[in-house]
């Protein structure tokens, strides 16, 4: 029987492409014969030109072979808008081969012979195809399945054998892969697909096939830029981080009264749901929450999806708190997040990059309805288990969320979210309106804290331009929760008196 | 070109002195090379096919002959055999040239399945040696 350690070892590349090596499971499996495929437009062209100018060197070159469909011309055209683009690599560690000749005038077997002598002739460490398709559908002319079977599977042995990783990139569906013989010779396989739902596109990654490696499953998202390709992985980077120390500070949200109805402040590395309705101090609080944090040198983000950040940093300033110096230090980060197609996915990888990149840890999000009003059509039907994923994974990296939810108003329950989602908060404070001697005024209580004993409070409170101050306990009232509360009836010993 | 080392040039040599000792010395050090090749021929094809095996060792030549100029006339045949090395590698110094192109074979096995498949499969072709390999992947 052989050991862990008698087994081959196969290098992984890394791809250039952010969030893709993860998503592979830690890079391209060197040698690897792989299909780039899916509709026109999806990416593909641009996705092999990143991982090509990614690797190849003079001394580890790449082949680029195009077929009938894009010229070389055109790809230089419009490729070199991309910041991986180098032009200093052209012709030396990056070349262009044009087969559509060949494949227009000649049989599979021509073609073949000739990416050999082009292989044989440069020795590249990469190999791109595009369009095999194209080569295929035109050469193999009235070749049958096995001759097509044959020319893939000699194609795929020799570039492995001159120790090329290659890709072929296709145009084919979903419906193809079945009986497309090319699939059956592939290494892997990754389809790249954009949905359109509504007025929303949203572009797809998924790894079909990956030989000798645990890829990430699923569909991943991902954006086309002028950087390029960005995945966003399912995982949110988050592979093999630890989960929260058992013993933890508690951090203060900078309203004292309110530290101590949660026993001491937010026990650091929780989630903290603040719900309530329209204008009843979510943000105010989220915002203090934050500037506490500033206060003690602990950096912060805020993700904001309603306001824009000058108008988030005004409201501040109108607190009493500066925002503005601490942006400029980097010690406070706001990520103002409005496209209307926007994924989970890649909300998350912009916050935990914020996070890495600043060492932040205190994370508001306000709010979960922006956030959710900011996502593809596709994105807001499974919400809620996006909302758990997305959590779960922030909580991970050991930063303290504060997320702000507006609920409507019932007068006849106490209502904690419109997502179902109390349950992935660690801590849970609700803010209400209750109507009093015909005033509306706003009462507060702690739900939940998962890390120990809270007030059982139900405490008045106001918003003021210091932020919220918190009153007294509300008695001689009963149904408070329900926000129509009566007074309480007068006891024996009252009356008598 | 990309380059690769030879996977084990001490095997290599051994592997040719083996071939050249059981052969006709007619035949020479050349000979012996193209016999080793040879001798890989048959396993390999039913691991990777004929052409697997040809694309296989035309990379082991186009390796050995980046590092050695000399061996520019040596091809593999369409079958699969090396040709063009008769009084190329009989000529002095390039019987080690010629044991590179069997060195860059088993760095290619190895690079593909690892060393123990790799001695597995030397040690099918020359059983004599698995004695004598200790260390090397022993299956």
């Amino acid at each position: 029987m052989s050991s862990a350690d008698d087994k081959v070892s196969i290098r992984k590349l890394p791809t250039g492409v952010p969030g893709l090596d993860e998503i592979l499971g830690g890079g391209l499996p060197e040698y690897s014969f792989n299909i780039i495929a899916g509709a026109p437009g999806g990416g593909k062209t641009t996705l092999a030109h990143q991982v090509l100018f990614a690797n190849a060197t003079v001394e580890r070159p790449g082949l680029y072979f195009t077929v009938l469909g894009e010229p070389a011309i055109k790809m230089l055209r419009y490729q070199q808008q991309f910041g991986f683009f180098d032009a200093a690599k052209l012709g030396t560690a990056v070349r262009f081969v044009n087969l559509s000749q060949i494949a227009l005038e000649n049989d599979l077997g021509t073609v073949l012979a000739e990416v050999v002598k082009e292989v044989e002739a440069v020795g590249p460490s990469f190999v791109v195809v595009d369009s095999f398709r194209t080569v295929v559908r035109k050469a193999a002319g009235g070749a049958g399945e096995a001759d097509l079977q044959a020319f893939i599977q000699r194609l795929a042995l020799h570039l492995t054998s001159w120790q090329a990783t290659t890709f072929l990139i296709g145009e084919y569906t979903e419906a193809e892969v079945r009986d497309n013989p090319v699939f059956t010779v592939a290494d892997g396989l990754l389809w790249l697909n954009q949905q359109v739902e509504r007025n929303s596109i949203v572009r797809k990654l998924q790894v079909m096939k990956l030989r000798g490696q645990a890829s990430v499953p699923g569909l991943h998202t991902f954006r086309i830029t002028s950087d390029g390709v960005q995945t966003f992985p399912r995982t949110f980077g988050l592979t093999g981080r630890k989960n929260k120390p058992p013993v933890r500070r508690r951090l203060s949200c900078g309203v004292p009264e309110l530290d101590a109805m949660m026993g001491g402040g937010v026990p650091e590395g929780d989630s903290l749901l603040v719900a309530g309705p329209s204008g009843a101090g979510k943000s105010v609080f989220a915002t203090q929450f934050i500037a506490e944090g500033l206060r003690n040198g602990e950096p912060g983000i805020v993700a904001i999806f309603e306001e824009r950040p000058e108008e988030y940093a005004g409201r501040a300033a109108s607190l009493g708190m500066d925002f503005a110096t601490p942006q400029r230090d980097g010690l406070l980060t706001i990520i103002y997040l409005r496209p209307l197609d926007l994924s989970v996915d890649e909300t998350m990888r912009e916050i935990i990059d914020a996070v890495e990149r600043t060492g932040a840890t205190r994370v508001v999000i306000d709010s979960l309805a922006g956030f959710e009003m900011a996502l593809a059509p596709s994105f807001r039907t499974d919400f809620r288990e996006s909302l758990y994923r997305m959590i779960g994974a922030l909580t991970r990296t050991g930063v303290t969320i504060v997320s702000t939810v507006e609920v409507t108003e019932s007068f006849t329950e106490l209502s904690l979210s419109p997502y179902s989602i109390s349950f992935l908060s660690d801590d849970i404070i609700r803010l209400r309106y209750v109507e009093i001697d015909g005033q509306l005024r706003k009462v507060l209580m702690v739900i939940k804290m998962r890390g120990g004993d809270h007030s059982k409070d139900i405490r008045e409170y106001d918003v003021t331009s210091e932020g919220l101050r918190i009153g007294p306990r509300l008695g001689g009232y009963r149904g408070l929760i329900t926000g129509v509360p009566a007074p309480l009836a007068p006891t024996p010993d009252e009356d008598a008196r | 070109m990309s380059t690769a080392s030879p996977g084990n040039p001490g095997l290599a040599r051994r592997l040719v002195a083996l071939e050249a000792a059981r052969a006709d010395p007619a035949g020479g050090p050349g000979g012996a090379v193209a016999r080793v090749c040879d001798e890989f021929r048959t396993p390999l094809a039913k691991l990777a096919g004929q052409a697997g095996f040809h694309s296989l060792l035309s990379r082991a030549l186009a390796l050995a002959k980046a590092a050695n100029p000399a061996l520019a006339p040596v091809q593999v045949r369409a079958d699969g055999t090396l040709g063009g090395h008769d009084g190329v590698l009989a000529a002095h110094g390039t019987v080690e040239s010629g044991a590179d192109i069997v060195a860059h074979l088993l760095g290619l096995l190895e690079t593909f399945i690892g060393v123990t498949l790799t001695m597995r499969l030397v040690y099918d072709i020359w059983p004599e040696l698995s004695g004598v390999e200790k260390g090397r992947g022993s299956p």
